[in-house]
């Protein structure tokens, strides 16, 4: 059987299109979906298809789409960010901004999926990411596929009136569960 | 909550910072252009800003260009009512200042259907809200023109105060007008009536 790296059990990585912008500024623009993000500001709907357009995805900054493999439907977002060849390292960031697929299994699904990419793919030696330390059920669903925390920064987000402090997490080459 | 307590409180985010009871802030896009010049060439509505000239479409169009990527040095919104999405008027800071955690606030409803009703006063805690709570400012400042009672009212309903008037410092439609400097604290928003 062919190889299907962007392929997991229940979601598929994909590249965004055009035809993406109108869901993509929906859930931009969702404080249910933001208020888990580093994303602050409201985004108008020009920055978002110019961001969409301008950003095919590459060795450092690869964007993917999440859609259900059965219907596929757009359910999220997922990028690997600034990977350097020298570290073979990314920032990892994902959000899901259809709340009817928080639960299910749709989250850690991608996270295989964009780590098997991260690896299988990219070569990468290192994926990290950074997460508020109150979004428990992202924390658990990140150190299930097998990301350790590294540390906390205190108090370095300031959003919605308050100070977050924000988990550093990361995974090696081999760790993913 | 009070900013204040907002500013203690650890765990899961509360409501929107972008949502009020009446109206919503959201990005400014190229299609807004026909109201907005529709609305600041419209002497009532003009009456108590700071425009003094007719204003194109073209230079219209050139500050929405600007607008559509939102930040900490170009807060700057649309106001739509939260039941129909319509958009009613704009606002936002200027002059940000991250050492002094300070800004200036702009805001006009230029739809003049929404002039009472509550729409301007929810904006304001809406923006201030923003201010406050997204950009972590510390001082909010606006000017108000002496004649303007209604948006003076509202200001001190949210908790803005007079700190300074300037003598005749305005020329508009034929007279001079003194300009009250109103100034905002943060824990010193109102959000109740």
């Amino acid at each position: 059987m062919a190889p299907r790296p962007f392929e997991g059990e229940r979601s598929r990585l994909r590249a965004r299109e055009e035809s993406d912008v109108d869901v993509f500024y929906r859930w931009i623009n969702d404080w249910q979906t933001v208020k888990f993000l580093g994303q602050r500001y409201p985004r108008s709907m020009t920055f978002e298809r110019q961001w969409m357009l301008g950003t095919e995805s590459r060795y450092g900054e690869a964007q993917f789409m999440i859609e259900t493999l059965d219907e596929r439907r757009a359910i999220g977002w997922l990028g690997l960010h600034a990977a350097t060849g020298e570290d073979r390292s990314a920032t990892l960031g994902i959000a899901i901004g259809e709340s009817d697929f928080l639960d299910g299994g749709y989250g850690s699904d991608a996270m295989r999926t964009a780590c098997r990419v991260a690896f299988d793919v990219m070569n990468l030696h290192r994926v990290d990411l950074t997460v508020f330390d109150w979004n428990e059920r992202a924390i658990r669903v990140y150190e299930k596929v097998g990301f350790q925390r590294e540390g906390v920064l205190r108090d370095a987000i300031y959003k919605a009136g308050r100070w977050n402090n924000l988990v550093h997490m990361s995974i090696l080459e081999g760790e993913l569960r | 909550m009070t900013t204040e307590a907002r500013r203690e409180a650890r765990g899961p985010m509360p409501e929107s910072p972008f949502e009020g009871r009446l109206v919503r802030l959201r990005a400014r896009e190229p299609e807004d252009e026909p109201k907005l010049h529709e609305w600041f060439n419209d002497p009532e509505v003009t009456e108590f800003l700071s425009m003094n000239y007719p204003i194109s479409h073209h230079a219209e169009r050139s500050f929405l260009e600007r607008a559509v990527d939102v930040g900490y040095q170009n807060a700057n919104f649309a106001l739509v009512t939260r039941a129909e999405g319509r958009m009613i008027g704009g606002c936002g800071f200027e002059k940000v200042s991250a050492e002094d955690r300070h800004a200036e606030l702009g805001i006009a409803i230029g739809d003049r259907a929404y002039w009472d009703g509550g729409y301007g006063t929810d904006a304001m805690r809406t923006l201030c809200r923003f201010g406050f709570e997204i950009m972590n400012l510390h001082r909010i400042q606006l000017d108000v023109y002496d004649g303007n009672e209604r948006a003076r009212h509202v200001y001190e309903k949210v908790g803005f105060r007079v700190e300074a008037r300037k003598r005749q410092a305005r020329y508009k439609f034929g007279r001079y007008l003194d300009v009250y400097v109103m100034g905002l604290l943060e824990g010193e928003l109102r959000l109740d009536d």
